[in-house]
């Protein structure tokens, strides 16, 4: 865990968190546990390099205060490249918290030597886990399957106290066999190189029945 | 055969503007590994085809190559040697609008330095600069 240092914040607005976001500062919010929610600033750097690590817990020093909290929601820019706004949650460290983890396939299945190919269904899985026990990723070694083996997200190992909240019996990935590419068809005529355009072969008939 | 649409409402569309970014699908969302535009333009049917090939050739039908824009804008033009008036050409292109930041295409299913790879020969066949961005997880 993480100590970052925040304060608490008044600049509330586009302008003024632009202003912020130009000094190196992130804006946040706190909120949870029953309280008032507290509109707070972070530098830019720490909280970058912590989530960069894969840190979801956080430990907040607000002016010699400390206070431990869980990174909720991070707001990114169009091109996902700098930090705009994040949402923390408080947390004692002995409570159960929802997270989403990533889950990552490890090492090559032997049905790829066979012409197939790994696909990777579910990219996350949404667990229920001790505040303490949060993992930064799944990893799963997906070495031994075969062609047209597939792995659920049953088959996965949980860390210590964890509960999986999306379906067990939901594909986590299968190695298919390879689609054969079906080649474009002919275009036949010209008919079919122009869109039907709505309403207007229907005015067409009623001419024609008329 | 290029994208367009099956059924459209209007055969024929104004230009349009392409201000501000894309606030939409400017996320990896399906697969690993995405090409994303830094300009707004039109992309054409045909450039969107030639950047699949592009990529599935590398590939060699290895992973999945995802599309994620789709042509549903009618370009006109008029024919060779006409003279102006006599009203507006007939459709000659299907276009894809995209702004700065929207997401192109997608692969999964292969690794970093082969999707790398694929993602920067479809680039090649873009009418606009792009870069290679990854899913980011969790949060």
């Amino acid at each position: 865990m993480e100590t970052i240092k925040a304060t608490a914040r008044t600049e509330i607005g586009t302008n003024k968190v632009q202003r912020l976001r130009k000094e190196g500062k992130i804006p946040g919010i706190i909120y949870g546990h029953g309280s008032d929610p507290v509109a707070v600033t972070l530098a830019e750097h720490d909280l970058d390099v912590a989530i960069q690590h894969g840190e979801r817990l956080l430990s907040l020093d607000m002016g010699g205060k400390a206070q431990n909290v869980l990174i909720k929601d991070v707001q990114y820019d169009t091109f996902g490249m700098e930090i705009l706004h994040v949402d923390l949650t408080r947390v004692n460290l002995d409570e159960t918290v929802e997270v989403t983890i990533e889950v990552k396939l490890v090492g090559t299945p032997e049905g790829q030597k066979d012409g197939g190919v790994l696909r990777q269904v579910a990219n996350e899985v949404r667990l229920e886990v001790p505040v303490q026990h949060i993992p930064e990723e799944i990893k799963v070694l997906v070495t031994e399957l075969k062609l047209d083996d597939r792995l659920n997200l049953s088959d996965l190992e949980l860390p210590e106290g964890a509960k999986l909240l999306d379906d067990p019996a939901s594909m986590l990935c299968v190695v298919s066999a390879l689609a054969e590419e079906v080649e474009a068809e002919e275009t036949e005529g010209e008919e079919s190189t122009q869109p039907e355009v709505i309403g207007e072969r229907n005015v067409g008939n009623e001419e024609q029945a008329e | 055969m290029p994208l367009m649409p099956k059924r459209i409402k209007h055969r024929k569309q104004m230009r349009g503007k392409m201000r501000g970014n894309a606030t939409r699908g400017n996320t990896v969302a399906f697969g690993e590994y995405g090409l994303q535009t830094m300009e707004a333009s039109w992309i054409t049917a045909r450039q969107i085809e030639a950047g699949r090939v592009a990529a599935t050739h590398y590939l060699r039908r290895e992973g999945k190559v995802y599309i994620r824009i789709f042509p549903d804008k009618p370009v006109s033009a008029k024919p060779l040697e006409t003279r102006m008036g006599k009203g507006k050409g007939e459709t000659a292109n299907w276009v894809a609008v995209v702004k700065p930041g929207r997401v192109m295409f997608e692969i999964g299913g292969v690794p970093e330095e082969l999707a790398r790879n694929a993602l920067r020969r479809m680039a090649s066949k873009m009418p606009v600069r792009c870069k290679m961005v990854h899913r980011r997880h969790g949060l």
